[in-house]
C-alpha cells in the first residue's frame, strides 16, 4: 500500500510540471485552434535567460520572475513576428508556423550561442524531501503541484472575471462575432499569446530548477508532454490539460515501477498507444469542451 | 660520323640519368587537404564545434610552423608552441582544412561528404554519431579514409573500409570503467541505462567485466538520455531495497546525474558516481552537485602535457577558452595521423593514405599516442578517469 502511494505521489510530481506545460498550450488552442509547437521556445529562451542571470549574479529569487516576465514577453514577440502574419490563414499554415519557429530558435541559439549546454546551479532545498508515513514527499513536487493549483485558479479568475477573459473567451467561440462586436482582435490575441507565455513562464522555472541547464533543445521534452497532457485531457481545456498532465504523469510512473526491466524503455511508446486507444473511445479526450466553453 | 654518334650517346646517357635521378627524388605535393564533415546542430555541435576549432587552428598552427616537412614530418609539440603571431614561410606542404556543416541530416552529410570528395580532399573527419558517420562511409566507399573525431561507437570502425575511431571505443570505456570499479574495492553495483548503442551499450558491457571481476550488478533502472528530470521512481525502489550499492554507473548526460544524486542523497542512499564521457561533453565541470563524481574520458590536462599546451594556444590566439579540450584533443589526433601518413606515403591519394593510417604505429597526438597497425580501426588508447574535485577534474587513474 505505502508502495502504491509512494507511485501516487510520484506520479503526481511528475505530472503537476506537465500540468502547467499543458495550460499555456490549452489556452492559445482554445483562442487560435492552434496545437503551438513553438511553446517550447519559450522555455528554451527562459532558460538562456536564466543563465544569463546566473552569470550576471541574480539569485533564484529575482530569476523566477524575470524567467515569467521573458517568456510573456517573447510569446508576445514571436505572435509579433510570426504567428500574425498568418492569422487568417488555415490551421495547417499556423501549424507550420509554429514548426518554423520551433526550428528557428533552436538552430539561432546553436549558431550564436554554443550547442552545447549551459549550466546554472539549482535551488539548495530542490531535493529536500519529508517523510510522511513511510512515503517520501519532495518539496519540489509539492510547490509544483501547489502553484499548478494555483496557477490553474488564476487563470481561471482571469478568464472569467476580467473583461480581458470575458472578450478572450467570445473570441474563442466566434472570433469574427466578437470583432463586429468591437473587440479588438489584436489585443485580444496578444493577450492570450501572453497569457500562454506566462503560463510557460512559471513551468519554466519549476523545469529549470529541476534540470540546472540551458541548451538549444531545453524546451523539446518539455513542449512535447505539455501537448500530449493537452491532448489527453481535450484540447482547449484548462482543467482538462491538468487532468491530462496528472494522468500522463501517473502512467509514467506506473509504467517504470510494473513493466519488466526488458520493456521499461517502451514507456513511451506504450504511453502513444493508450493515447491512441482513449482517442478511438473519446476523440475529445478526457474532457468534452462544448465550443462555449473554449478557454 | 661515328664522333657525331659518340656526342649524341652521351647527351642521351646524361638525359636518361638525370631523368632518373629525377623520379627517385619525385617533388613532395604542394597541399595536403583534409575535409571535415562536421556536424554543428543541437545534435552532434557539443562535439564537432570545439573538434573543428580546434582542428582549424591546429592546422593555421602547422602552416606557421613552416608547413609539413616531407620527410620529417611535423614536431607536435614544436608546432603547439608556435606563436601565430611570429610565423615563418612555409617551405614544406601546406595544410588545409574544410569543415562543411552536416547539419545532422544524413543527407546533408552526404551530399557534404561528396562535396568535400570533389574538392578533392585526401581524407575526411567524420560526426560523433553513427547516423551521420554511416552515411559519410556510404560516400567515403572504401575510396577515401574516414577518422571519426569523436565518436566511441565501436560499429563506425572497419580498416577494411578506411573507417578509423581516433578515440577509444565504448568497450574500452566501459570496460576500464568495471576495472576501476573493482581497483576501487566496490563489489555491488547499479546501472542505468536505455535500449540503443552508447546509453545501453556502456552499462552492458560494464556489467559483463563488472561481473566476471567479481562484482555484482544487482540492479539496471532504465531512464529516458536528455529528457527525464525526475528519477523519484528509480530512487524511492532503490531506498526500499535498503542496501545501498557501492556504486552508480551510467552514461547519463551531468545534468541529469546531478539530479539522481540529489535524489539518492536525499533518500539516504549513499553511494559512488561513475560515469562515462558524456558527463564532460555536456558541460559536467559547471554542473552543481556532482562533487565527487569519477568519470571517463580521454585526455587529462596535466601541466605540459600536449593537451594542456594546445587549450592554452587556443585561448591566447582567441581570447576565449576551448569549449572542450578533449574533443579538441581529439580532432588534433585525427590530423597529425593523416599528416604521419602522409609523410611515410609522399602521397596524396586518398586510397594510400588510407592503408598507410592502418599501419600507423605510435603517431604522437595531443590526447596520447595512436596506433592502428594491428588493428581494426580502434586506436589502441588509454581511458583517463577523473574525479570532480573542489569542481575540478583530478586524475583518478589511467588504465590501458
Amino acid at each position: 500500500m505505502t508502495e502504491l502511494l509512494q507511485q501516487v505521489v510520484d506520479g503526481l510530481g511528475r505530472g503537476g510540471i506537465y500540468a502547467l506545460i499543458a495550460l499555456g498550450i490549452a489556452v492559445i488552442f482554445g483562442v487560435m485552434h492552434l496545437v503551438n509547437f513553438a511553446h517550447g521556445e519559450l522555455i528554451t529562451v527562459s532558460a538562456y535567460t536564466a543563465y544569463a542571470l546566473f552569470v550576471a549574479g541574480w539569485n533564484w529569487w529575482l530569476i523566477a520572475p524575470a524567467v515569467v516576465l521573458t517568456a510573456g514577453l517573447t510569446s508576445v514577440v514571436i505572435e509579433f513576428v510570426a504567428f500574425r502574419w498568418v492569422r487568417g490563414a488555415p490551421d495547417f499554415t499556423m501549424l507550420m508556423t509554429s514548426f518554423g519557429v520551433h526550428f528557428l530558435v533552436q538552430a539561432a541559439f546553436v549558431m550564436y550561442v554554443s550547442a552545447n549546454f549551459r549550466q546554472f546551479p539549482r535551488p539548495g532545498w530542490i531535493f529536500e524531501t519529508w517523510k510522511v508515513g513511510g512515503v517520501s514527499l519532495e518539496v519540489f513536487d509539492l510547490l509544483v503541484i501547489l502553484f499548478t493549483l494555483l496557477t490553474l485558479g488564476a487563470t481561471y479568475w482571469v478568464l472569467h472575471r476580467t473583461m480581458f477573459g470575458m472578450s478572450l473567451r467570445a473570441a474563442a467561440e466566434d472570433f469574427d462575432a466578437a470583432r463586429l462586436m468591437g473587440i479588438r482582435s489584436d489585443r485580444i490575441i496578444r493577450g492570450a499569446f501572453a497569457l500562454s507565455g506566462l503560463l510557460a513562464g512559471v513551468a519554466a522555472v519549476f523545469w529549470l530548477m529541476r534540470s540546472g541547464q540551458a541548451g538549444p533543445t531545453a524546451g523539446l521534452s518539455p513542449m512535447l508532454k505539455g501537448v500530449l497532457a493537452a491532448l489527453i485531457g481535450g484540447l482547449g481545456s484548462l482543467s482538462g490539460a491538468v487532468l491530462g498532465g496528472v494522468v500522463l504523469g501517473l502512467a509514467e510512473v506506473f509504467l517504470i515501477s510494473y513493466l519488466p526491466e526488458s520493456l521499461v524503455g517502451l514507456t513511451d511508446g506504450i504511453v502513444f498507444l493508450f493515447i491512441a486507444l482513449l482517442f478511438v473511445f473519446r476523440p475529445q479526450g478526457l474532457i468534452t469542451v462544448r465550443r462555449a466553453e473554449r478557454v | 660520323m661515328l664522333k657525331k654518334l659518340s656526342i649524341v650517346s652521351v647527351l642521351l646517357a646524361f638525359s636518361l640519368l638525370a631523368a632518373a635521378c629525377g623520379s627517385d627524388e619525385e617533388s613532395a605535393p604542394s597541399t595536403l587537404k583534409i575535409g571535415y564533415a562536421a556536424d554543428f546542430s543541437d545534435l552532434g555541435g557539443f562535439a564537432d564545434m570545439p573538434a573543428s576549432q580546434a582542428g582549424e587552428h591546429f592546422v593555421a598552427l602547422v602552416n606557421c610552423a613552416g608547413g609539413i616537412d616531407p620527410e620529417d614530418g611535423i614536431d607536435i609539440d614544436a608546432v603547439l608552441a608556435t606563436d601565430l603571431g611570429n610565423c615563418e614561410e612555409v617551405s614544406g606542404t601546406t595544410l588545409e582544412m574544410t569543415v562543411e556543416n552536416i547539419a545532422g541530416d544524413p543527407e546533408v552529410t552526404q551530399r557534404a561528404s561528396q562535396s568535400l570528395i570533389d574538392s578533392g580532399v585526401s581524407a575526411l573527419l567524420g560526426p560523433a554519431f553513427p547516423d551521420f558517420g554511416e552515411p559519410l562511409l556510404q560516400v567515403a566507399a572504401g575510396e577515401v579514409p574516414v577518422l571519426f573525431v569523436a565518436s566511441t561507437e565501436p560499429l563506425l570502425a572497419d580498416a577494411s573500409i578506411l573507417a578509423y575511431l581516433v578515440a577509444f571505443d565504448d568497450t574500452a570505456q566501459a570496460s576500464a570503467a568495471a576495472e576501476f570499479a573493482l581497483d576501487q574495492g566496490w563489489s555491488t553495483a547499479v546501472t542505468f541505462s536505455a535500449p540503443g548503442p552508447y546509453f545501453g551499450y556502456n552499462p552492458e558491457v560494464f556489467t559483463e567485466v563488472f561481473t566476471a571481476g567479481g562484482g555484482s550488478v544487482v540492479a539496471d533502472y532504465n531512464f529516458v538520455p536528455i529528457e527525464d528530470m525526475d528519477f523519484s521512481t528509480q530512487v524511492n525502489e532503490m531506498a526500499a531495497g535498503g542496501q545501498a550499492p557501492d556504486v552508480v554507473y551510467s552514461a547519463m548526460l551531468s545534468f541529469q546525474s546531478a539530479v539522481l544524486r540529489g535524489q539518492l542523497d536525499s533518500a539516504g542512499v549513499a553511494t559512488n558516481y561513475l560515469v562515462t564521457d558524456a558527463f564532460e561533453a555536456t558541460g559536467g565541470y559547471f554542473t552543481d552537485g556532482v562533487e565527487g563524481f569519477y568519470h571517463t574520458t580521454h585526455s587529462f590536462p596535466s601541466e605540459g602535457s600536449r593537451i594542456k599546451a594546445l587549450a592554452d594556444s587556443y585561448e591566447a590566439t582567441h581570447g576565449s577558452p576551448l569549449e572542450n579540450s578533449s574533443f579538441g584533443g581529439l580532432a588534433v589526433d585525427a590530423i597529425a595521423v593523416v599528416i604521419d601518413a602522409f609523410v611515410r606515403t609522399n602521397s596524396t591519394d586518398p586510397k594510400v593514405l588510407g592503408d598507410a593510417i592502418g599501419q600507423a604505429d605510435g603517431v604522437h597526438g595531443a590526447t596520447g599516442d595512436l596506433t592502428y597497425v594491428g588493428t581494426s580501426g580502434i586506436p589502441d588508447k588509454p581511458v583517463y578517469v577523473h574525479q570532480v574535485v573542489g569542481g575540478a577534474a583530478t586524475l583518478a587513474a589511467t588504465i590501458g
